[in-house]
């Protein structure tokens, strides 16, 4: 069959022909080398991703919590958390042990940082249990 | 309402995922409980078990964790159930626990009983089994040469099996390059080399190219253990170095306890997969009494007719469809080669040539089964 | 007290009406009678054969609308 560059043709004919001859001969070698354990490891594979790709699909805390995060504001949040948590990991491992005692206490009493993370916690916190009465009512 | 499923097998499985699936609103109102009762935790993939006999497989392959494989809204107990009180719609299992149900299904499945036939049990190999399935690969890796007989039993699951076999034989001592060493004799208890006439008239030329010797019209008497003959109702008797037989079946020992049916195979309706006599109790896969062939392929279309009817029950009050007898059976036809039967109540099997993409696609479908036990495909 | 049942496996293919009724008469009792209901035309020949080589009774064989009535007789 490699012939067909030496056949009488009309040149589109040839041209085609010659395409076709080449294409098979990739699928006879795409053949040849596909073995039963290819098979049964790539089966393997889609198997196991369409069971994970349904337990997600059928999980509807999963779907709903994608499509809170599919909004700017959650993504700048978790961003913000991402940074933050790197950030504050370098603070932390820097910064000298904490020296204990009252006057210690009262002084991150006063740190404008402690107000700022007891209002965002505070905030979270009430939105949270805003969120699990409004599902533990509906169902 | 309450759903109780007995048997984690293929058919018990699938049903419950599959419910799950189509009554998940009204689990989740709590206005349905799904509950599935199975003597095993494990879920074996029992085709798996003749590649394990000719070492194309290995066991770890062939199990799943049962819990793995079922929806979230499934109640699952290892608890096998040992008395049915039909008439009060409820059950007694193996740890003194009550299940009261609106709706049974029955899918416990079948067993060998060996036993049935003397000398059987201890003359001969099967692949019915993990624990045989490993002992029978042992010997055809230690067999050098001599006669191998193939019996085979009625009932039994799978029934293209014993054809199966006798093609993976062939190419497997063609490897091992002592095809002409063995002598290959085929039992079958009817008038031709299989049950269904297109795979007889199929396999009848490629048993004559690979050299088989068969006899046909061999029911099964006795094995001569010490002697190493097998003997027919018939008056005919094989000599044998090794003797592979599938063996006798029967349904679960629990079905015959509870006397649900003569033999462990339930009386069902062939449509409706009710019990007769018991509108709120369906059967499916092996353990009916139907003239259906003892396959996870019915077990699986059965389920899914089951499943539909059952959720419709619950939602609109009666079922909707019949089951059409559906069966689709890949047949492996040696090393390399596979083709497939399907039918139904109105369509006979049609085969078509065997071909590697087939044999692929089987291959392939060792894996598929577990998304099919998910109710996916 | 020798009983009689009907083996129904009219529009089956696998295991098929011979196999269905070699099931059943194992678990019958000698004397029984079993009648095998067909719509495979091989019966006519095929269960007659087999009930002939095993060595029991054929008592009745024959064809009502489309349908193969095949009654046997377990004789051992």
């Amino acid at each position: 069959m490699n012939d067909a560059a030496e056949t009488p043709l009309e040149p589109t004919e040839n041209d085609d022909l010659a395409r076709l001859i080449e294409f098979a001969q990739i699928v006879t070698a795409g053949r040849d080398a596909m073995s039963d354990h290819i098979v049964a490891r790539v089966a393997k594979v889609l198997t196991e991703g369409l069971n994970l790709l349904d337990s997600v699909t059928r999980n509807s805390g999963l779907m709903r919590l994608f499509q809170v995060l599919e909004s700017e504001d959650s993504q700048a949040l978790l961003i913000a958390i991402a940074d933050a948590l790197h950030q504050a990991g370098r603070d932390i491992g820097g910064a000298e042990p904490a020296a204990g005692g009252l006057g210690s206490i009262l002084r991150t009493a006063r740190d404008p940082n402690t107000q700022e993370t007891l209002r965002a916690l505070t905030t979270f916190g009430a939105l949270v249990s805003q969120s699990l009465r409004t599902q533990y009512a509906s169902d | 309402m309450h759903i109780l499923v007995v048997g984690g097998g293929t058919g018990g499985t699938i049903l419950a995922n599959n419910l799950a699936r189509r009554l998940a609103p009204e689990i989740r109102k709590k206005k349905v409980s799904l509950t599935l009762l199975s003597a095993s935790d494990r879920h074996m993939y029992q085709p798996g078990l003749l590649y394990v006999a000719f070492g194309e497989m290995s066991v770890d392959e062939l199990y799943r964790d049962e819990a793995s494989l079922l929806s979230s809204h499934i109640d699952f107990h290892v608890d096998p159930v040992e008395t049915f009180r039909l008439d009060q719609n409820e059950v007694l299992t193996r740890s003194g626990q009550t299940y009261e149900y609106d709706i049974l299904v029955i899918a416990t499945g079948s067993r060998i009983v060996p036993d049935q036939v003397p000398g059987l049990k201890e003359g001969a190999e099967t692949f019915y089994t993990e624990a045989a399935a490993l002992k029978l690969f042992q010997r055809l890796r230690e067999f050098e040469g001599g006669t191998i007989a193939v019996t085979v039993d009625v009932p039994h699951k799978c029934p293209i099996a014993p054809v199966e076999l006798i093609f993976l034989l062939h190419d497997y001592f063609k490897l091992r390059k002592i095809r002409d060493k063995v002598h290959i004799k085929y039992h079958y208890p009817i008038g031709r080399i299989h049950t269904i006439a297109n795979v007889a008239k199929w396999a009848k030329p490629e048993f004559d190219r690979m050299n088989i010797e068969y006899e046909t019209l061999f029911n099964m008497k006795e094995v001569d253990v010490e002697n190493k003959v097998v003997r027919s109702e018939e008056g005919t008797e094989t000599n044998y170095d090794l003797l592979i037989a599938v063996p006798p079946h029967r349904g679960m020992a629990v079905i015959e306890h509870n006397q649900l049916g003569v033999g462990g195979w339930i009386p069902t309706d062939r449509y409706k997969l009710t019990m007769d006599g018991h509108d709120n109790v369906y059967v499916l896969g092996d353990t009916t009494n139907l003239p259906v062939s003892k396959t996870g392929s019915a077990a699986h279309f059965e389920a899914e007719v089951v499943a539909e009817n059952i959720a419709a029950v619950v939602k609109i009050g009666s079922p909707v469809r019949d089951y059409d007898g559906k069966v689709y059976c890949f047949i492996e036809a040696g090393h390399d080669r596979a083709t497939y039967a399907m039918f139904d109540y109105s369509n006979p099997p049609d085969l078509k040539p065997a071909s590697k993409p087939m044999h692929w696609f089987k291959v392939a479908y060792n894996q598929m089964y577990w998304n099919s036990v998910r109710g996916l495909l | 007290m020798a009983e009689s049942m009907k083996v129904d496996a009219r529009d089956t293919y696998c295991p098929g009406p011979l196999m269905e009724l070699i099931t059943y008469m194992k678990q019958a009792d000698v004397g029984d009678t079993l009648e095998l209901l067909s719509t495979d035309e091989g019966s006519a020949a095929d269960v007659p054969e087999w009930v002939e080589k095993v060595g029991h009774e054929l008592v009745r064989n024959e064809q009502i609308d489309g349908v193969w009535h095949i009654t046997v007789r377990k004789a051992k």
